[in-house]
């Protein structure tokens, strides 16, 4: 039906300047189409994912980003020798020349362990059961659909080169971030919203700084870019009218619009202004579209029930689990949701208290939810932070209260859906949850790296491979020219976790 | 002469090369010459460099980049066997299908038709030539118009490139689009109605050529060219990482402003911002312009270590060098000598090292006085007070120095002393009142201007500055580009040897790399440059890659007409506004925008019609502020704060940054151009990053231009846009009596013309629907005329008003007001 749409083969024609040009007036078409030489059909919503690099086993992707590094030793991790050691020195080998942040190297009180006050008890899965934290009750029971790995690890060991790293493949600013990267690949699916979204929760604690970066394109074009969905006023930037306009004015005014406009096209026969028409019509439907997407009324008591009350509370984590259930439910490729607020130097467990008090039904609820509607098989969900928290104490340390610094060599993410095998725990850290260990909890030798997959590992890299390979991308050939050089999101790095994918 | 292979269709290219393939040797020489730098090096490069380039481990192992490494003996046979091409391996390998190459596993293949390519290639010796970017540009006479210079050259060399595809260019674009399109490009706004008006009814021959003066010499210029400049360098007013504190850094932005205005000569505008500092006798215009070097963002975040942040902050600092000024990046050399392009590791760390000793610490406290800093004028009429003010100094001293010998006193005591001082010390010891010129006639007026002076600079700010450190850091090369992995000798600062010598005698410093930069037969920057200008004017760059001018980057269609502009620049005293002005008198930039049914181009290589795309995210605000009577002309100052949708910032701020609080400005610093827009680098105003502004934490040197629903969104609804066709509304009605003059003044001011038929129907429709509902409701009108901090005209009725109000700002959404054509 497309072959004699003139927009249609503008749009193509377009699609092969972004890719091959980089001129780019990119209209959010799918470069993995095109690199496979096929054209745009491939990003009919009709036929999503017809030409990826292989056959994908997740449409969709929801990561719940917790930014600032939660404490793999308070929420996942469970250490049951350390409780011994309280207030120990951590002993020198364990640390193993580990280089340290400015705020505990030259630390008064050294490196004294400090055991985890939580209590945690083990859930059976379908491997060999995985231990919980009393802080994370709701997570704790849907853990038969999670896969959780112990021994992600970073290099990074700052907050904004770490987070813009996991974010962008790239401590240094200035590449695509992994939502870009999936815009880039895969396209659009619903045409009347934006296929990445962005939310920010809220968070009782926002220690933490979020970047533009970490949604941003880069040296993409950028419209690539995550759409950030706010709960302080407009959910999408200018989407309502102002005041004393009504929808029938809009009307009017567009129709008027594409009167000039084609006016404009007949002067100058530039179809990039047939495209411009098409956005404004696009613009016009999204006004509808999104009230309706954010219009909670008819969703029935029950999943209120299963989100908590928060969820009604707009901005909360529960609320934008629930919309992200939505979104993704009306074709939203990709939604990101950050919360902060992870980053606890000291006063660990009154923050992470409260902090896990703000996800923990949240979490639970959306893969309950996914799950009940069938959509989880098809849905990607990635939980996780940037690195995790030392074993040592930061500050002051007493069995009650203490705070830890940050940890780059392991620490705790799961995925579910989307692919991945439901219930399985993988890879293990050493007694001190400070090193990736083998099965007997001996640390690994050497450490492993970035350079080569050590199995049982996960670095960074390995994980957003995963993710690309999930939905269908080889992240070896998802590659963006930029100054003479065919650019990746993994760099030259990243491995599939074959493990952890059915 | 044949057609060079490049103006074949693909497939005839296909046809004819796979014959060639098949005829004897001499046949092939004889049919066509293949271009080693134009054609086969882009193949290997992207090919073969990735395991044989100039990162090739091991000198055993084969090298395609240099001849010598291709043609060596590997015990009985050659890669390349230029006297028995037949016997090449090369030849065996690429079309073997047991053992090829590239591997059969390998991430790129060669397409048959490369295939062919490099065959014929071999066949014919294999030779090679530098890649053609690191050769010197030098001039070829304009085809068919030997003696042409200026606009006519440019225009020679367009004609015969679109004479091969059997056209010309297209007809004159229309003195109205034309004098739009030439303010916006120049000026970044319309022309002045009056001055279109003038031109329009000047039917002198140079009628044109005085309206270009005109634009070159508005101060409009230097704030429009400037945007561009300040998003290669990454200029941000915030430090960027981690808190993103506020920085002082602005008096840098307005002196780019300043220093594209007196069109300084574009070698000493880089000099100035590279090394300012290390000129004789610097002025305050010169160090400020250093705040270059300070541009990177920066850090402080609790935690990091310092070390590792030097090291960052100079890979950034370096790498950046690499895109703006050099068009290559360098990014793979920091942790591996390059894959593609002849830069080595070890280069790369020497290039480093011209940045690894300013005295800024690596972390930057979060202060806004991140030193060293320098006090400055705070905005353009600041810094023109003092630039009167340092020209009256220096013609005192100059005076001062003739009266030395006539004075009262021994002579032979202040003489040598008069000599022997600096200009600093010379004006003290001039305005000082017991000193050796108390007696002196003019030491009143030195004294008073002295004061003046101390007055001035009470109400100068700080601004981020480059200074050495007296003794050098010591660099070495970091292995893996990790900064706790040093290796090797401590290096001296040095450039990359691709790139021509470093000039005798010049310093090892940033002076030296200065020097080194703009030398004559610098291959690189004139031509990085010129392509910029270019892009600017024309839409895009003649190289369409404009960060990449390396072995990967797209070779450009017009290669000798982009070397004839670079030889220009230079010969010209590296004059910008001469160039521009060339640039837009050309037949070539004149013509109409309409696309070709003769000539199948959708992206202008050819050039054969005049350019068109969507303006910039500040054009777009710029237009709108200027068209509704709002635009504050007052230049430079700290950054302005216009409407921005709450909580912004908040959602994303650390708690203890100062720039978490979004703190709108009012008044009318709401009004003032885009440049002027705070810019905060993780995150910018909404409006810019929806309308493709980068964020300014990594150079930019091409915006994308992408077209989206939400801009749609944004163009209708954002406070300002409602505010600006509320003004314009109004200014339509109290301008002018009829619907009919008040349309034609609208149509004038965005797009230079009168409306046709169909698009006074569109408005008259509008008009009279908006007319009817905001005669029913008073209230809506009332609602819509009060967004904005602008009070409402009393005096025009709010029906009327309202309903004008929906029609500007309908105008200002359209594609002719928002698109340049």
């Amino acid at each position: 039906m497309h072959e004699s749409d003139p927009l249609r083969e503008y749009e193509l024609m377009m699609t092969r300047r972004q890719l091959f040009g980089r001129a780019a007036l990119g209209l959010g078409t799918a470069a993995v189409a095109e690199l496979l030489g096929g054209d745009l059909r491939a990003a009919d919503s009709s036929r999503p994912l017809a030409r990826t690099h292989h056959r994908p086993t997740a449409k969709q992707v929801i990561y719940l980003f917790m930014s600032g590094g939660p404490s793999h030793h308070d929420l996942w991790d469970y250490k049951p020798k350390l409780a011994e050691k309280f207030g120990e020195q951590l002993p020198d080998h364990v640390r193993g020349g580990q280089r340290v942040t400015g705020m505990t190297a030259n630390q008064k009180n050294g490196f004294p362990l400090a055991p985890s006050k939580y209590r945690f008890t083990k859930h059976e899965n379908h491997d060999r059961g995985v231990w919980v934290s009393e802080l994370l009750p709701h997570t704790a029971s849907v853990v038969q659909e999670l896969c959780v790995v112990h021994s992600t690890f970073t290099e990074a060991i700052n907050h904004d080169p770490a987070i813009t790293y996991i974010q962008t493949g790239s401590q240094i600013p200035g590449r695509p971030s992994l939502g870009a990267w999936l815009s880039y690949g895969l396209g659009s699916m619903n045409e009347n919203l934006p296929h990445y979204v962005v939310m920010h929760a809220h968070t009782s604690f926002p220690e933490q700084s979020l970047f533009n970066r970490l949604w941003g394109t880069g040296f993409m074009p950028s419209d690539h870019q995550g759409m950030l969905m706010r709960s302080q006023g407009d959910p999408v930037l200018y989407l309502s009218n102002p005041a004393g306009v009504s929808r029938d004015d809009r009307r009017a005014q567009l129709d008027a619009l594409a009167a000039m406009n084609q006016a404009q096209h007949e002067r100058f026969a530039d179809p990039e202004v047939l495209a411009r028409i098409r956005q404004h019509e696009m613009a016009y439907r999204m006004q509808a579209s999104v009230p309706e997407l954010m219009d909670l009324s008819r969703e029935p008591q029950a999943t209120f029930r299963l989100y908590g009350d928060a969820a009604r509370q707009p901005g909360s984590f529960a609320a934008c689990c629930l919309n992200a259930r939505r979104l993704v439910e009306r074709g939203v490729r990709n939604v990101q949701i950050f919360h902060r607020g992870w980053d606890a130097h000291g006063n660990l467990p009154k923050e992470h208290e409260s902090q896990c008090k703000d996800i923990d039904q949240g979490c639970a609820a959306l893969i309950t939810d996914l799950k009940q509607r069938g959509m989880l098989d098809e849905t990607l969900v990635v939980w996780g932070g940037e690195f995790g928290r030392t074993a040592y104490c930061q500050g002051g340390l007493t069995r009650e209260n203490y705070g830890r610094d940050h940890h780059p060599r392991c620490f705790t993410t799961w995925l579910a859906g989307g692919g991945i095998k439901p219930g399985i725990t993988y890879g293990q850290t050493d007694d001190y949850a400070y090193n990736i260990a083998d099965q007997d909890g001996v640390p690994l030798v050497p450490q492993p790296t970035k350079e080569a997959w050590t199995p049982g590992t996960m670095h960074i890299h390995d994980l957003n491979a995963t993710i690309l390979h999930l939905v269908g991308i080889d992240h070896k050939r998802l590659t963006y020219r930029y100054q003479g050089r065919d650019f990746r999101l993994t760099d030259i790095h990243g491995h599939v976790m074959h493990d952890l994918i059915a | 002469m044949r057609a060079p292979l490049r103006t074949i269709l693909p497939a005839q290219l296909m046809a004819v090369v796979s014959l060639l393939y098949t005829l004897p040797v001499d046949a092939a020489d004889d049919a066509y010459t293949v271009d080693f730098a134009q054609e086969v090096l882009p193949i290997l490069s992207d090919k073969c460099f990735v395991c044989h380039g100039p990162d090739a481990d091991g000198a055993e192992s084969l090298r395609l980049d240099t001849f010598a490494s291709a043609t060596a003996d590997r015990g009985g046979y050659r890669a390349i066997d230029p006297d028995r091409p037949e016997h090449s391996v090369l030849l065996e390998r690429i079309h073997s299908t047991d053992d090829p190459m590239p591997p059969a596993d390998a991430d790129k293949q060669l397409t048959a038709a490369e295939r062919d390519l490099l065959s014929l290639w071999v066949r014919q010796g294999g030779t090679y030539a530098r890649h053609w970017a690191f050769v010197p540009p030098r001039r070829q006479p304009p085809p068919g118009n030997p003696d042409a210079g200026g606009s006519a050259a440019i225009d020679a060399f367009v004609r015969s490139r679109l004479a091969e595809r059997g056209v010309d260019v297209a007809p004159r674009a229309d003195r109205g689009t034309l004098a739009r399109r030439t303010a916006l490009v120049l000026t970044g706004l319309p022309p002045d109605p009056g001055r279109l008006a003038e031109f329009l009814a000047d039917d002198r021959e140079d009628a044109y050529d005085r309206l270009v003066g005109d634009l070159l010499a508005s101060e409009r210029f230097g704030e429009h060219q400037a945007r561009y400049w300040l998003d290669a360098v990454r200029y941000g007013d915030t430090h960027g990482l981690h808190l993103d504190n506020r920085r002082g850094i602005f008096p840098y932005r307005d002196w780019v402003v300043m220093a594209l205005n007196q069109n300084l000569p574009l070698d000493q505008f880089l000099t100035w911002q590279l090394a300012g500092d290390l000129l004789p006798n610097p002025t305050l215009a010169q160090r400020v312009a250093t705040g270059f070097v300070r541009m990177n963002p920066s850090t402080s975040e609790g935690g990091a270590i310092p070390e590792e942040f030097q090291a960052k902050n100079n890979f950034d600092r370096t790498e950046t060098l690499g895109t703006v000024l050099l068009g290559v990046s360098l990014t793979c050399a920091r942790c591996h000598s390059h894959k593609y392009d002849p830069i080595t590791q070890t280069e790369y760390y020497r290039l480093l090292a011209f940045f690894n000793s300013t005295a800024e610490s690596a972390m930057d406290g979060n202060k806004y006085v991140y030193g060293p800093v320098v006090k400055a004028p705070a905005d353009q009429a600041a810094w023109r007070e003092w630039e009167a003010y340092e020209a009256e100094r220096d013609r005192l001293i100059a005076k001062a120095s003739q009266a030395v010998g006539n004075l009262a006193g021994p002579p032979d005591k202040l003489a040598p002393a008069w000599h022997r001082a600096d200009p600093a010390e010379r004006w003290r010891m001039l305005t000082e009142p017991d000193g050796p010129f108390a007696a002196w006639d003019l030491q009143p007026s030195a004294r008073e201007l002295a004061v003046r002076m101390a007055t001035a600079e009470e109400a100068f700010t700080t601004t981020l500055v480059a200074q050495d450190l007296p003794q050098r850091r010591t660099t070495r090369v970091l292995r893996r580009g990790e900064y706790n992995l040093p290796t090797g000798e401590p290096l001296e600062p040095g450039i990359l040897s691709a790139m021509g010598p470093f000039p005798e005698q010049a310093p090892r410093n940033r002076l030296g790399l200065a020097q080194w930069l703009t030398s004559p037969d610098h291959p690189l920057v004139a031509r990085v440059l010129i392509n910029r200008i270019w892009q600017r004017t024309f839409g895009h760059g003649l190289v369409r890659t404009p960060e990449d001018f390396g072995v990967q980057g797209k070779q450009p269609a017009h290669p000798q007409l982009l070397d004839w502009l670079a030889v220009e620049l230079r010969e010209s005293g590296w004059d910008l506004k001469h160039m521009l002005r060339m640039m837009v008198t050309s037949r070539t930039f004149q013509q109409q925008s309409r696309w070709r049914d003769d000539l199948d181009d959708p992206e202008n290589v050819w050039l054969g019609r005049g350019p068109s795309h969507r303006l910039d995210a500040e054009v777009l605000r710029d237009v709108a502020l200027w068209a509704s009577g709002l635009l504050d002309p007052h230049m430079g100052g700290e950054g302005v704060k216009p409407y921005q949708p709450a909580g912004m910032w908040k959602a994303m701020a650390h708690p203890a940054s100062n720039t978490k609080q979004y703190e709108r400005d009012s008044g009318q610093r709401l009004y003032r151009r885009s440049l002027y827009v705070y810019w905060k680098r993780t995150s910018p105003h909404p409006m810019m990053t929806l309308f493709d502004a980068p964020d300014r934490e990594s150079s930019c040197v091409r915006r994308s231009r992408t077209n989206t629903s939400l801009q749609s969104l944004g163009l209708l609804n954002e406070t300002q846009r409602i505010e600006m066709a509320r003004a314009f509304g109004g200014r339509l009605l109290r301008d002018r009596s009829t619907d009919a003059d008040r349309l034609q003044m609208a149509f004038r001011l965005l797009a230079c013309r009168g409306p046709t038929e169909s698009e006074r129907a569109a408005c008259a429709a509008l008009l009279q629907r908006m007319r009817g509902r905001y005669a029913a409701s008073r209230e809506d009108a009332l609602a819509l005329l009060a967004i904005g901090e602008l009070p409402r005209d009393k005096k025009l009725d709010p029906a009327e008003h309202a309903a004008w109000t929906q029609v500007a700002a309908t105008l200002l959404a359209t594609d002719l007001a928002i698109m340049l054509y």
